[in-house]
């Protein structure tokens, strides 16, 4: 059984600061790709960033184990199948799941995961929800797995409402916090601000999520490192929804030139990002100019591929979508208001 | 039948003492909250006082969930001597009649509820016991009542503060949410100082801190429950931040017989702290568990780099009830720790652990 702390980088500290890396390639990389990722993709991207000595590879359907469905899009490969092979393809790095509560149950998915050997549980909510989190993150406690909370579109919260939610997950026995920039709206001193307030009102581990929409992944994850963030989400060349995320390699690289440690091994992690640029990854994320519409609307990268496909069906401006969904403060999950959008601004174009 | 392991607990916390708890006999004695952790350790002593020492106490026990606890505690809920009453402190108007000894424990100090309603927890807090202050009014044989306040009323205790005396005067957070438990504790007790002057009512607080033992819920994500739950499950025991944390536990047993003392004490009208004056590391207290499972668990520190697990410290100073009433600990911690695991291996089901 992988639990150990020794196996990854440990963050206990020491003369050099230290950074947790969890890399979600094998996740948000999936909404990059329609979800399509097959076993085998799953396999060898485990086995090279397992090498390397990545801590955490996170596993599943873009939004989640359980997520997997009509409205979501369809995992080519169930859950089942991709933690069974990402399990066997792990010595080292430990396997963690993404789960959101509402598309994935406790008993049906959960339960399997851990029962699949899953080491790291990261539990995620919208950014004001964290209430609908309590029983998945007790239940993965109880079950003995290192649990994280997560709050996804963090910017359409305030700080102090961030804050107080994150407490929340901790009283519920999250172990560290995360706070994604879902749509990639965040600058640096947006980051530092909440990582200097969470760290204040939590006595538990606080990490990042970044988003490339605006190009600031890197700059922004620094930023939190820098304000005390203590791990940090990466992928191998920013393999993730819309924009991409930090990308990992970048990460390890300018974390380790400016001294802080992640036990990872660069040169293998190299190798492991061009392996997957040439195998798995159909397009290398670029920051399209929906994708800074995106940022700027504070929408959910996760929405761009929709958004575009709808947009083209509809005949209208998909950056005239995003601003009104960003209007209508749309979030994960809430894909079917794309085409609700997208054909009121088709019926005024055609009334006008 | 009564669990013989929480018995024999009682047998020996009462033994040499039962005099100190004399003004009780023949008397009926209401315990509000009266199915949970405390309120059930209250409930076995008082029947250990009746089966073995002749008290001859009727306990009434009010609670919100007394079916479930008529299920899961047969052995308390069908003697003869208890009654249950299913009743909610919000919406309370009136107490037994016969009451004499009023406990007032209604709370959950669960923490995940106090993050996710803390409306609900303060208006349960406040609204109840006013509610309850309110109903002593017709009870024309009435003595003394004891409200269950918290070590919580403090604020965070001073890092280079040993132990928390009465006296000391910190407080919660300021308009936090995260105190919404805390300050409507103290809110309570201001209730309870109001009632004392405005209706000469004989109320005498106590300001509980952390406890383990048999009846404990492990499923709360507490430090020690955690321990224990790790330990009973198999796995290696794991502590978040560096394990210097500094906490201090008494046990059920210990706490039931301290509160019906401050309950009978002569002197109401003051607050008492309640709890174990013996300062523990966690990771003490996680070598203390795993040293009583087979095999001995590994300990892992997840001393969170971070910084940003800053070390806290809950202990009071108990000295004023050691002092002024004699009381002391029957229970050390290690036996307490050996207790509590035997009683959750052989009484209750625990998820995934070894029956």
């Amino acid at each position: 059984m992988l639990e150990s702390s020794e196996r990854s980088p440990s963050i206990d500290g020491g003369p050099t600061k230290t950074v947790l890396i969890s890399d979600p390639s094998l996740r948000d990389g999936n909404h990059a790709v329609k979800h399509s990722l097959t076993a085998e993709q799953i396999a060898e991207y485990c086995r090279a960033s397992d090498a390397a000595g990545v801590p955490i590879i996170e596993v599943g359907h873009g939004n989640g184990i359980g997520a997997s469905s009509l409205q979501l899009g369809l995992s080519a490969c169930p859950d089942e199948v991709a933690l069974r092979v990402a399990r066997e393809n792990l010595k080292r790095s430990r396997l963690g799941i993404h789960i959101i509560p509402g598309f994935a149950t406790i008993e049906r998915d959960l339960s399997r995961a851990i029962d699949l050997g899953v080491d790291v549980v990261r539990v995620a909510s919208h950014c004001t929800e964290a209430d609908l989190t309590e029983r998945h993150i007790g239940y993965a406690r109880q079950k003995g797995r290192s649990v994280f909370g997560v709050l996804m579109m963090s910017h359409m919260a305030s700080v102090e409402v961030l804050v107080e939610e994150a407490r929340k997950m901790e009283s519920y026995g999250a172990e560290g916090f995360v706070f994604m920039d879902s749509s990639g709206h965040y600058l640096p001193g947006d980051v530092a601000r909440r990582v200097t307030a969470l760290r204040a009102g939590l006595s538990i581990p606080v990490g990042f999520h970044a988003h490339n929409n605006l190009g600031m992944a890197i700059a922004n994850s620094i930023a939190a490192a820098d304000a005390g963030a203590t791990m940090l989400d990466g992928t191998v060349r920013g393999f993730g929804a819309g924009a991409g995320n930090a990308q990992l390699e970048v990460l390890v690289a300018v974390l380790h030139r400016l001294g802080y440690a992640t036990g990872i091994d660069l040169y293998k992690l190299l190798d492991a990002a061009d392996m997957a640029e040439k195998k798995i990854i159909e397009a290398v994320p670029t920051i399209s100019s929906v994708s800074i519409v995106s940022g700027l609307s504070g929408v959910f990268s996760g929405f761009l591929k929709p958004v575009m496909r709808v947009a083209a069906e509809y005949r209208v401006d998909p950056r005239d979508v995003f601003f009104e969904l960003g209007r209508r403060k749309v979030v994960a999950g809430q894909e079917d208001l794309i085409i609700e959008v997208a054909s009121e601004l088709a019926k005024t174009r055609s009334a006008a | 039948m009564t669990p013989s392991l929480v018995r024999e607990d009682c047998r020996r916390i009462i033994d040499g003492r039962s005099d100190a708890l004399s003004a009780l006999r023949g008397e009926t004695v209401l315990i509000i909250g009266g199915t949970g952790f405390a309120g059930t350790w209250l409930a076995e002593t008082l029947a250990c006082l009746n089966d073995d020492f002749g008290f001859g106490c009727k306990i009434v026990l009010s609670a919100r969930g007394t079916e479930r606890f008529a299920s899961v505690r047969p052995h308390l809920a069908s003697r003869r001597d208890v009654r249950l009453i299913r009743a909610d402190v919000r919406h309370l108007s009136e107490l037994p009649r016969e009451t004499n000894w009023l406990v007032h424990a209604a709370a959950t100090p669960d923490n995940r509820f106090h993050a996710s309603s803390p409306v609900e927890t303060m208006s349960t807090i406040v609204e109840g016991t006013a509610n309850i202050l309110r109903a002593l009014d017709p009870l024309s044989d009435f003595r003394r009542m004891l409200y269950l306040s918290s070590g919580y009323v403090y604020g965070s205790q001073p890092w280079n503060l040993a132990a928390v005396p009465e006296t000391f005067a910190g407080a919660p957070e300021l308009g936090s949410p995260a105190a919404a438990y805390s300050e409507a504790k103290r809110c309570a007790e201001t209730l309870c100082a109001a009632a004392r002057s405005e209706k000469r009512a004989p109320i005498t607080v106590a300001r509980p801190f952390a406890f383990i033992g048999p009846y404990q819920p492990l499923d709360t994500p507490w430090a020690a429950n955690n321990f224990l739950l790790d330990a009973l499950s198999g796995r290696s025991i794991r502590i978040q931040g560096d394990g210097e944390t500094v906490r201090s536990y008494m046990y059920g047993g210990d706490l039931a017989y301290w509160l019906l003392r401050l309950l009978t004490t002569e002197e109401p009208g003051r607050a008492w702290n309640v709890g174990s004056p013996h300062p523990v590391t966690l990771r003490a207290f996680a070598e203390l568990v795993a040293g009583h499972v087979n095999p001995v668990p590994e300990i892992r520190l997840h001393a969170a780099a971070h910084g940003n697990a800053p070390r806290t410290r809950f202990v009071p100073d108990a000295s004023s009830a050691q002092q002024k009433l004699g009381l002391d600990l029957r229970v050390p911690l290690p036996e307490a720790v050996e207790r509590t695991l035997r009683w959750n291996r052989t009484e209750t089901p625990v998820s995934g652990a070894p029956r």
